[in-house]
């Protein structure tokens, strides 16, 4: 048996890590999985290569984020391992080492946001923001890349971090968010000015099964793939829609995310959320290696598999097509809306929210202003207040030069970045950051 | 106690005799008999026992090539396997290249039985393996190291109502490792090779009666250390490649660089192999040893083989100078056709061997075409040769350094496996290795070449043996899938890491000691691992995954030899 794929595997299950010894998102996690590896030789296959990760330095940390204050004091060893990890999949697919490359790997990413005041959702940086950033860095500006994300939670941090980013994609299906944490990820988010329409939230009801989320991915998320033409696709590979989940709500199957894998054809997969450890995990990740290496995975099925239990109901069949074909009509139209009428017609787009860290018990509110160029997607400025379950309070600014940003934009930036500096102005500021990540320039000045 | 050592090896069949205080009183050799290779060890036994008086109590190691010859050349006894996979990979994409059928019966990662075998399907299995000429069988299951009742079940009722078979062996008992398409090709092997083991030692046991003093029989496994005879009976696949264990064996005993990171090139005509050893141990193959086509979970020594030798051919491709992989056959200076290495160093006078006038001859005769002198070339030659070499290390190294480890402190602490020392042994050495280390800038030393090393690193190996130890206390259970042994535990709030360390210390001892294993060293914890079970927010036990092992070892032997 030789994998029809070459996939590159990297397995970092970080047995002596947790954010607390009886969170989810502890030692155990992956046991399980690893042993159901072993036992299945997956390993010994030819074209399945296993790889170890490395620490990442702060430079791949900082194109995607803006760690307050300092990414050494929000970036801890095992975090730095997973974005090596994911920096080292993409680099053996960039490479043409391998075909395909799966970071099977913790502590997860995909609900750290662009700035990182601390841990949500069991995650403080966003592991394949990361990467797709380090992708750009080799392969230059004009790279287009799409995320698919498979996780039952809205994959917020993703799309906070890419939505105003033209050269990026980012699909997510996920459990409604009326009825599952982070309470966003409505087919009414779309992204900022520059990308309006390339964020693209497909919300499912709780008790989709295999039939719903393969629908979906067969009459939505291919379609726009298809369209959109991207040169890597990224999948956020969650695994709690699993029916076993104890987190949510969903009736997906191993075999069904094997299917799913098969049909997206990711160039990478990053392991995301996905709890239920013994009951899913193990027979979720070994059909997602045998999907990616192009092996077959049809005998592969969960002891306490029952397809009559598993059947979703047809209420949900309803809403799952009425989803489609709502977010379908919506990606077709994307270019007919009046972005006037949205975004407005002052040289900034303003927009003010709240985001709230359940891990750490931080709550955060954002005023951002974005430039509306007619040249590039625009420069930005954040004003971002953190505060602490305990009362401390912090205030930063951040300037952000996007990707392809033209001379007015990167000129305009500088100078506030230099105005917020240099201690004339009372703005009550603990903090600027500077962030250019296509030059690799990140500064940061402590005001008070 | 005296040690005598014998390696039968393709060739000839080495024999050394190492005194109480291991120094080597003597060797011997004779050419292997391959048709009865008995003969031929009982004759060099003769002739090493001739000095030895008939009152010296003497222990015997033998390291056979009988399993690992079986095996390449496909004989044994025609065996079928009887797979229990559950659900997973598709067993049939295996492409397994001996008869498998598959019954029904799922196991799952925790050792939880999820379905039963259904006896009719198995009888039926079994009659369709006889039918189709198999003479013994191997049952394996999915995850049965961690239950093996399937396996277990599997056998009894073939006992009980099923055709007879000369052999049953089950893949738990040998192997705690958890690898399902592994535990088929061992348990497969192990089953085929056994008839033919059990019969050798039979007539071996009848040869050693008549010599009152031969006290103790070892037979030499893969991981260098021994097994007792009757245990080589049951486990005959762990005697598979012995002989390059018996080697590294041998170059660990003579070394004078004994707790040191060491990396031992063994350089031979056709083929040079290099081992790693790190703090005077040597490294394991990962996941076991592979012979021919076949995966196993016989744990075995690393040796990195490339086509690198004396009697290498060598290319000249686009100004390069390229050695191997193939071999060229005799050097010209011994009456060959071809050039190779070893006529570059008796040229350059780096060694003495055959008539030098005749490699010089062949050098220039080549020289004139680039323009050189035969001088420059042999340079050359010799240069490409160490340069291959250190690459082939470095490479080795860098794979090594490679290896995924799963916790975040191995990541940020790896152990420090570079070598400090290089120790060559084999003819070219002398050329070669100080050359070659002085381009990785590594001290070097080079082992006397040795009529007989292997059968020396037969008489100097320790004995070894390993249990796998999984507890799990949220299903009060504790298994050693090697003994087939199972507990159901009480008390299991009191069980904590030490209480496992020291059961499995225990266990082993007492396994050690009932298989007559009473000399060996000590019980050492080679792998652990221990995790909270969480169900909800609740702590609802520990699983402890605890390997203990007699390591491997070897006594070291004097190198002031007067032999």
């Amino acid at each position: 048996m030789t994998a029809q794929n070459k996939v590159g595997l990297i397995f970092f299950p970080a047995f002596d890590w947790c954010i607390t010894p009886d969170h989810p998102e502890r030692e155990e996690r992956l046991l399980y999985t690893r042993d159901q590896i072993l036992e299945e030789g997956l390993f010994d296959i030819p074209g399945i290569e296993e790889y170890r990760p490395f620490v990442a330095e702060d430079q791949y940390i900082q194109r995607a984020h803006i760690c307050v204050p300092s990414v050494v004091q929000r970036v801890t060893e095992p975090h730095r391992i997973a974005v090596g990890g994911c920096i080292l999949a993409a680099d053996l697919v960039l490479n043409h080492h391998v075909d395909r490359a799966f970071a099977l790997l913790r502590p997860p990413g995909h609900h750290a946001f662009r700035i990182v005041h601390g841990t949500r959702g069991f995650c403080t940086v966003n592991n394949e923001a990361i990467m797709a950033e380090h992708i750009r860095h080799r392969l230059g500006p004009h790279v287009r890349i799409a995320f698919v994300d498979t996780d039952a939670h809205h994959g917020d941090g993703t799309q906070d971090i890419f939505y105003n980013d033209p050269n990026i994609l980012h699909i997510s299906l996920h459990q409604d968010g009326r009825t599952l944490y982070p309470g966003t990820g409505f087919i009414t988010e779309r992204g900022g000015p520059a990308a309006y329409g390339q964020t693209i939230n497909i919300p499912l009801p709780p008790g989709t099964g295999d039939a719903g989320i393969l629908y979906a991915v067969e009459h939505l998320v291919l379609p726009i793939l298809e369209e959109w033409q991207p040169d890597y696709i990224i999948n956020s590979a969650g695994q709690d829609n699993h029916y076993s989940d104890p987190l949510t709500n969903m009736k997906f199957s191993a075999r069904g995310y094997a299917r799913l894998t098969e049909m997206l054809n990711p160039d990478i997969v990053v392991l995301e959320g996905g709890y239920s450890i013994e009951g899913a995990l193990p027979y979720v990740n070994v059909g997602l290696i045998l999907a990616l290496a192009g092996l077959d995975y049809s005998h592969l099925q969960e002891p306490d598999w029952d397809q009559q239990r598993l059947q979703q109901s047809p209420m949900v069949d309803q809403i799952v097509i009425q989803t489609v074909d709502q977010v379908k009509k919506l990606w077709e139209t994307r270019r007919q809306v009046d972005k006037r009428k949205l975004f407005g017609n002052e040289p900034f787009f303003t927009r003010q929210r709240t985001i709230y860290y359940d891990t750490d018990e931080i709550m955060e509110t954002q005023l951002e202003q974005i430039r509306l160029c007619e040249h590039c997607s625009g420069w930005r400025l954040i004003y971002s207040t953190a505060i602490r379950s305990y009362g401390h309070s912090t205030k930063i600014a951040a300037v952000i030069v996007p990707w392809l940003a033209c001379e007015q934009c990167r000129s305009a930036a500088d100078e506030c970045y230099q105005r917020l500096t240099d201690g004339k102005e009372k703005n009550h500021l603990h903090q600027v950051f500077y962030q250019d990540s296509e030059r690799d320039m990140f500064l940061s000045e402590q005001l008070r | 106690m005296l040690m005598i050592g014998i390696d039968v090896g393709g060739t000839n069949t080495d024999a050394a005799l190492l005194s109480e205080d291991k120094h080597v009183l003597a060797t011997a050799k004779v050419p292997t008999n391959h048709q009865d290779p008995l003969t031929s060890t009982h004759t060099v036994l003769e002739k090493i026992l001739a000095d030895v008086s008939n009152n010296q109590p003497v222990q015997l190691h033998l390291s056979t090539t009988l399993s690992t010859n079986a095996i390449i050349e496909g004989k044994g006894e025609p065996t079928a396997v009887i797979a229990i996979p559950g659900p997973g990979i598709n067993l049939a994409n295996y492409g397994f290249d001996f008869p498998v059928y598959t019954v029904q019966g799922y196991i799952d990662h925790r050792g939880r039985l999820v379905r039963d075998v259904d006896k009719e399907e198995v009888l039926a299995a079994a009659k369709k393996a006889k039918v189709n000429g198999a003479q013994s069988l191997a049952v394996v299951s999915k995850f049965s190291p961690r239950n093996s009742q399937l396996e277990t079940g599997v056998r009894d009722i073939i006992l009980e109502s099923g055709p007879e078979f000369h052999q049953i062996t089950l893949g738990h008992k040998l192997s705690g490792s958890l690898n399902f398409p592994r535990r088929i090709m061992s348990a497969y092997l192990n089953t085929r090779v056994a008839s033919q083991q059990i019969e050798f030692v039979k007539m071996l046991k009848a040869v050693i009666a008549s010599y009152p003093n031969i006290t103790d029989v070892r037979i030499l496994k893969a991981d260098g250390g021994t097994m007792t005879l009757d245990d080589s009976c049951v486990k005959p696949i762990e005697t598979i490649l012995s002989g390059p264990a018996a080697s590294l064996n041998a170059a660990l005993a003579l070394s004078q660089y004994t707790q040191d990171n060491v990396v031992v090139v063994d350089i031979g005509g056709t083929t040079t192999d290099i081992a790693v050893v790190v703090g005077g141990k040597a490294l394991y193959q990962r996941g076991g040893a592979v012979i021919g086509n076949y995966h196993t979970l016989v744990p075995a020594l690393l040796t990195c083989s490339i086509g690198l030798g004396g009697d290498s051919e060598i290319h000249f491709i686009n100004n390069q100078i390229e050695i191997g992989p193939k071999r060229a056959g005799m050097a010209i200076c011994c009456g060959g056709e071809q050039l190779t290495p070893t006529d570059a160093a008796v040229a350059l006078e780096l060694t003495r061997l055959g008539d030098r006038s005749r490699a010089i001859a062949a050098l220039e005769q080549i020289a004139y075409k680039f323009s050189l002198t035969w001088k420059e070339l042999a340079q050359l030659i010799i240069n490409a040769f160490t340069q291959q070499l250190s690459q082939a290390i470095d490479c080795l190294y860098h794979k090594l350094k490679q290896v995924p480890v799963y916790t975040v402190s191995e990541i940020l602490a790896p152990p420090d496996i570079r070598p400090r020392v290089m120790v060559g042994l084999g003819g070219p050495a002398p050329v070669f290795i100080p050359l070659t280390a002085k381009r990785l800038g590594l001290p070097w030393e080079i082992l006397p070449e040795h009529e007989s090393a292997n059968g020396i690193g037969a008489a100097a190996a320790c004995s070894t043996v390993a249990i796998t130890l999984h507890v799990d206390t949220e299903q009060e259970l504790m298994v050693i899938p090697e003994l087939g042994y199972k507990e159901q535990l009480c008390q299991k709030m009191l069980i904590d890491q030490p209480w496992v360390r020291k059961t499995a210390v225990e266990k082993l001892t007492a396994y050690a000691s009932q298989i007559g294993l009473n000399d060996c060293g000590d019980v050492q914890i080679v792998e652990e691992e221990a995790f909270n079970i969480v169900r909800g927010f609740n702590t609802t036990g520990r699983i402890f995954n605890i390997r203990a092992q007699i390591r491997p070892g070897v006594y070291r032997v004097a190198g002031d030899s007067n032999c």
